[in-house]
Formats: structure tokens, C-alpha cells, sequence
């Protein structure tokens, strides 16, 4: 798991700031980072708590959608995961599948491997730990 | 539905944008209004050009649509009306 902070795109930012609009807060959630999905998904709420509109749509196939795959809104977002006493891994302006993650398993996002493609990632089981690096 | 029309727009143009496989589509009604090299770039200029409040769909052209594969146990939202 890591926090990650979710906001509006960059793009999107941009057009609030020339439009004159208040940008709506970035919100700071928990991932999950999962190499088993091709692409970062977000739950609906966090979604809907910034506001946005989908300007996009993708085909997917999870374990729910059975044999055949399903088409998915997509949605624009930043995307920045803080590392303390360094520089943070700032994605401005990433596409995102709207995905019910069943929040009570504890986060908001899955970090597919759309991100991990970004950086550096290693697992070291026997050490119980990851490393993330950009 | 949203982006019902910029999606049937899509797939109609498709063939003739097949030539420009990877990039990113910009399209707004029956229009498909540029196609650019990164998905930052398509929407800078979707939202420089229609705003805030206008629908629009940026994808990716592919000759067969990509499916994205999630392993873990998730529910896909479908494209929900427009509020």
C-alpha cells in the first residue's frame, strides 16, 4: 500500500485557472500498488469528490466481467506519491479506469502497471518490504 | 450516455486514423478534431479549445481495441448519463 494524493489533471487545472474556477482539493487516499492490473483504476467516490466528467473509455476484462470484456469510463487525473525527504513521483496528467474497488478492503486506487512502467519497482519477499523508485 | 456520439464518431473514423496507430484521437460530436503524440498534450488542447462544461473523448487509436486486464476483483463503471 501507499498514499498517494489524486487531483484534477494538469490540463484540467489549467482551464480552471484561465476560466477563473476554483480548483477542487487534491485528496489524499490509499493504493494499492498491483502488478496483476494493466492500468491504474480509482474508485468512484474519489472521482466524484473532484468532480470530474469522463472524456474517455476503455475496454476491460476483471474476474466481474465474466467471459467477454466491458467498456469503462475513463477519467484525466494528477497523480503524485509524496516520498519523505525527497522528490515526489508526479504523474500531472494520467488516464485512469473508474473502478468499484470495495472500499472496505482499505484503498481507493489500484497502481497498475501503466505507473509502474514509469519507475523502478522491486519487491523483496523475504525482506517484507518494496521499493519504489523514479 | 455520455461520449455516446464521440465514440460512435470514433469507431466511425477509425479506419482512415488507423494510419496514425498509438496517438491520441481528440474528437467532440461528429468531429475528430486533431490527433497528438501524448495523452497530456490531447487534453491540454481538448480542454484549451472546449472549455470546462463541453464533452469530449481523447483515446488512443488502435486497430484492435486494447483491453486492459485487471486480475484483482473489481466492477468497471460504464460511461454513467451526463448529470
Amino acid at each position: 500500500m501507499v498514499d498517494l494524493i489524486i487531483s484534477a489533471s494538469e490540463a484540467k487545472k489549467a482551464a480552471l485557472i484561465a476560466a477563473r474556477q476554483s480548483i477542487p482539493q487534491v485528496l489524499l487516499v490509499r493504493g494499492l500498488i498491483d502488478t496483476g492490473a494493466s492500468c491504474t483504476c480509482v474508485d468512484p467516490v474519489v472521482l466524484k469528490s473532484l468532480n470530474l466528467k469522463p472524456t474517455g473509455s476503455t475496454s476491460v476484462h476483471t474476474p466481474s466481467t465474466g467471459g467477454a470484456p466491458q467498456s469503462a469510463a475513463t477519467f484525466d487525473v494528477g497523480i503524485v506519491i509524496p516520498c519523505i525527504g525527497s522528490v515526489p513521483f508526479i504523474l500531472s496528467t494520467i488516464e485512469v479506469i473508474e473502478s468499484q474497488l470495495f472500499l472496505s478492503q482499505g484503498f481507493h486506487a489500484l497502481i497498475g502497471r501503466d505507473v509502474l512502467s514509469q519507475c523502478h519497482f522491486t519487491y523483496n519477499g523475504l525482506g517484507g518490504y518494496f521499493n519504489l523508485a523514479y | 450516455m455520455a461520449l455516446e456520439k464521440e465514440l460512435e464518431t470514433y469507431k466511425l473514423k477509425l479506419p482512415e486514423l488507423k494510419a496514425q496507430e498509438g496517438k491520441y484521437a481528440l474528437v467532440q460530436g461528429v468531429n475528430v478534431v486533431g490527433t497528438f503524440t501524448s495523452y497530456e498534450d490531447a487534453m491540454k488542447e481538448a480542454y484549451a479549445k472546449f472549455g470546462l462544461d463541453s464533452e469530449f473523448l481523447v483515446k488512443q487509436i488502435r486497430s484492435i481495441e486494447e483491453v486492459q486486464f485487471i486480475s484483482r476483483l473489481v466492477v468497471p463503471c460504464h460511461i454513467s448519463p451526463p448529470k
